[in-house]
């Protein structure tokens, strides 16, 4: 007798991180119509501007945030750098007059404390929670002394420019950030430290015993999220024209959360910068929307705490189904 | 290159003119406020007095309909920043922003009266602003210092002041006037100054800290009433039964532990009339009446009447205005006594 087989019937199944961003994009567009149908104004060229711009240094240090993660660390220092590598921009500017080494001080100081960060991380082999939760505190402070605790106006057309300049209702600004989307991807996924970083995460031993230098490559990955600090800290000088030392408070937990909802796992080597940028998008329409419909401030902090909870449920229940 | 200056100054003076007449000719009046945090029980009564003074408002006026809404940045510049810039392009007619840094907004600031926006700095005045909302810090600090010379009866006396977060003006003016009304005497001596952040938690543990350090500790300063209630459950879970409290804010659960408690002064500032004041000053400006550019709030000393007596029995100065604890408790707790519709009718 010949066997019989049923016929495998081809069923249609999308991976995990695919799904997320299906999640992600529905979530936006439902947002998106819902804010839209409560305040017209939504959609106009000029709040679409005003939502990009807000997002953009968040765009920034998430980005940073989801090649931290991929490797199984967290940067909680990431808004005091801001701060930090702020400060120490705008008192070169105003001492030099030279925007250039302005620019050149706030990157180099951002990666300063990035560098701090991924030594002990990498080379100590400290908690990454532990270090940046340090350097979180001392960043803070330092910036408190470098300002006196006071504000710094800055006037300098050229140091302005990035932060402050729309092109219509377009904020350059987010060209710029688009630009380093693409350059940080072309860097995660096109080249070997890219794949380091997610063979450091995937599994911190076998990437050392494969010879893939996994504490040399955390130390690499906290100086480029602290060179994301410096750049995050010229668009914010140039957003409000002046240097703040409060500035970038509470930054950590929004690209944490920005940065979980695009699907990065917690526990690295996985994740992709795409999702990112839709957890930004996403956190970003939602607080615009929020504010935009009025909505009573006791519940904004609650809908965007189920909305995280929801998705890593989701997340949760559709890993489990992959075991 | 003047020309086009002086064109675009006109054509935003007129715009703003404009902004006025449109805004009694439409008759609606929306007013938002910005605040920078939400968090001490001053911001809750500060909250609440304001929406419901938007209802009074509305209700009493039939020519007007009048609305408004309040946000909080949580202490975050840029969620301030955006929450600002989201509501410019709403066009209400009237913001007030508690500004986390004045710098910062700016160029805020010309954003909205390019809109015709009337934007009413809160606390920390701006030249820029149409209005600012001030509370008279130095003063009304200086007058709790004095305050504290007064009672504590010219014999040595330690005190630790709770300060503000580092760099904010109104608690820098607080500070300020604290010290200078603690230098018109010689017999206290300031043992710690330590900002809390308005944080009540690192209050609690600032006082903790300082009972320990200081055992023989007479009083202990604030620039907020939010530092009041852990300083005195702290104390006197401590057995410190026996140390003074200077406040400011005029919470009511503070004023109401001076007669014969251990608050012996406070600035009434409360947030319940803060939020009434707010919405007279926009009706005020809707009507077109003049109010001063730096609107100054009023906010006399509380004292209670026995320790005013003392007081001026001590050299406290007769020509500082002191409100009495019931007149106080009264007042606070009623905004619309002094800020409601009658107030303008």
């Amino acid at each position: 007798m010949a066997d019989i087989t049923a016929p495998q019937r081809r069923s249609f199944s999308l991976d995990g991180l695919t799904l997320r961003y299906a999640v992600l994009v529905g979530l936006i567009v439902i947002a998106s119509i819902g804010f839209s149908m409560a305040n017209e104004n939504f959609y106009s060229m000029t709040n679409i501007g005003i939502l990009l711009r807000s997002i953009s240094v968040l765009f920034l240090v998430s980005m940073g945030m989801t090649f931290v993660m991929l490797t199984g660390g967290i940067d909680l220092s990431v808004g005091s750098n801001v701060a930090f590598s702020g400060g120490v921009g705008v008192v070169t500017l105003v001492s030099t007059g030279s925007p250039w080494l302005g620019f050149a001080a706030a990157i180099l100081a951002g990666m300063a404390i990035g560098w701090i960060n991924g030594f002990f991380i990498g080379k100590l082999q400290l908690s990454a929670f532990m270090v940046t939760l340090a350097t979180f505190a001392a960043a803070r402070g330092l910036a408190l002394v470098i300002y006196d605790a006071d504000s710094i106006n800055v006037h300098d057309p050229v140091f302005l420019w990035l932060g402050g300049t729309s092109w219509g209702n377009l904020p350059v600004v987010i060209p710029f950030v688009a630009l380093m989307f693409v350059a940080l991807s072309i860097l995660l996924y096109k080249t070997t430290f890219g794949r380091d970083v997610y063979a450091t995460g995937s599994n911190f031993n076998t990437a050392f015993v494969l010879g893939r230098q996994p504490g040399r490559k955390l130390i690499w990955v906290y100086v480029l999220t602290g060179a994301l600090a410096g750049l995050s800290a010229i668009i914010t000088v140039g957003r409000v024209s002046s240097g703040q030392p409060w500035t970038g408070l509470y930054l950590e937990f929004d690209a944490i959360t920005a940065v979980i909802l695009g699907g990065t796992a917690l526990a690295g080597g996985r994740g992709k910068l795409l999702g990112t940028i839709l957890g930004v998008l996403l956190y970003g329409i939602i607080i615009n929307g929020l504010v935009l419909t009025g909505t009573n401030p006791y519940l904004q902090s609650v809908i965007k705490g189920a909305i995280l909870l929801g998705v890593v449920l989701l997340d949760t229940y559709t890993q489990r189904g992959k075991a | 290159m003047n020309t086009f200056k002086k064109l675009t100054a006109g054509l935003a003076l007129a715009g703003s003119m404009m902004g006025t007449t449109a805004l009694a000719a439409d008759g609606t009046l929306d007013v938002v406020f910005i605040n920078d945090g939400h968090v001490a029980p001053y911001h809750v009564a500060w909250l609440s007095g304001f929406e419901d003074a938007l209802k009074a408002y509305d209700e009493a006026f039939d020519d007007v309909k009048v609305t408004g809404r309040w946000l909080s940045a949580e202490g975050s510049l840029e969620k301030m920043i955006q929450q600002a810039e989201v509501t410019i392009n709403e066009k209400p007619d009237v913001m007030f922003v508690n500004a986390i840094n004045v710098d910062a907004f700016e160029p805020l600031v010309a954003k909205a009266q390019a809109e015709g926006i009337t934007w009413i700095a809160v606390h920390s005045p701006m030249d820029s602003a149409d209005y600012s909302f001030t509370l008279g810090d130095v003063v009304n600090g200086t007058n709790q210092g004095m305050a504290m010379c007064a009672l504590s009866g010219g014999e040595p006396y330690k005190v630790g002041i709770m300060l503000g977060q580092a760099g904010n003006p109104s608690g820098e003016a607080r500070r300020e006037g604290i010290l200078k009304g603690i230098s018109t005497c010689d017999n206290i001596e300031v043992v710690a100054e330590q900002p809390a952040d308005w944080d009540t938690v690192k209050a609690q543990s600032i006082t903790e800290n300082w009972l320990t350090q200081f055992p023989d500790l007479d009083a202990i300063s604030g620039v907020t009433d939010g530092y009041m209630y852990p300083a005195i459950a702290v104390s006197q879970n401590s057995g410190r039964t026996d140390i003074d409290f200077y406040g400011y804010d005029g919470d009511i659960p503070i004023i109401q532990q001076m007669e014969g408690g251990n608050v012996k002064a406070d600035i009434l500032l409360s947030g319940t009339r803060e939020g009434w004041n707010f919405v007279q000053m926009a009706y005020r400006i809707y009507k077109g009446e003049e109010i001063e550019k730096v609107y100054d709030f009023f906010t006399p000393l509380v004292l209670s009447k026995e320790n005013h007596e003392i007081a001026l029995a001590n050299g406290f100065p007769a020509d500082v205005q002191v409100y009495h604890v019931e007149d106080a408790l009264e007042v606070a707790a009623k905004g619309y006594l002094e800020f409601g519709p009658d107030s303008v009718k």
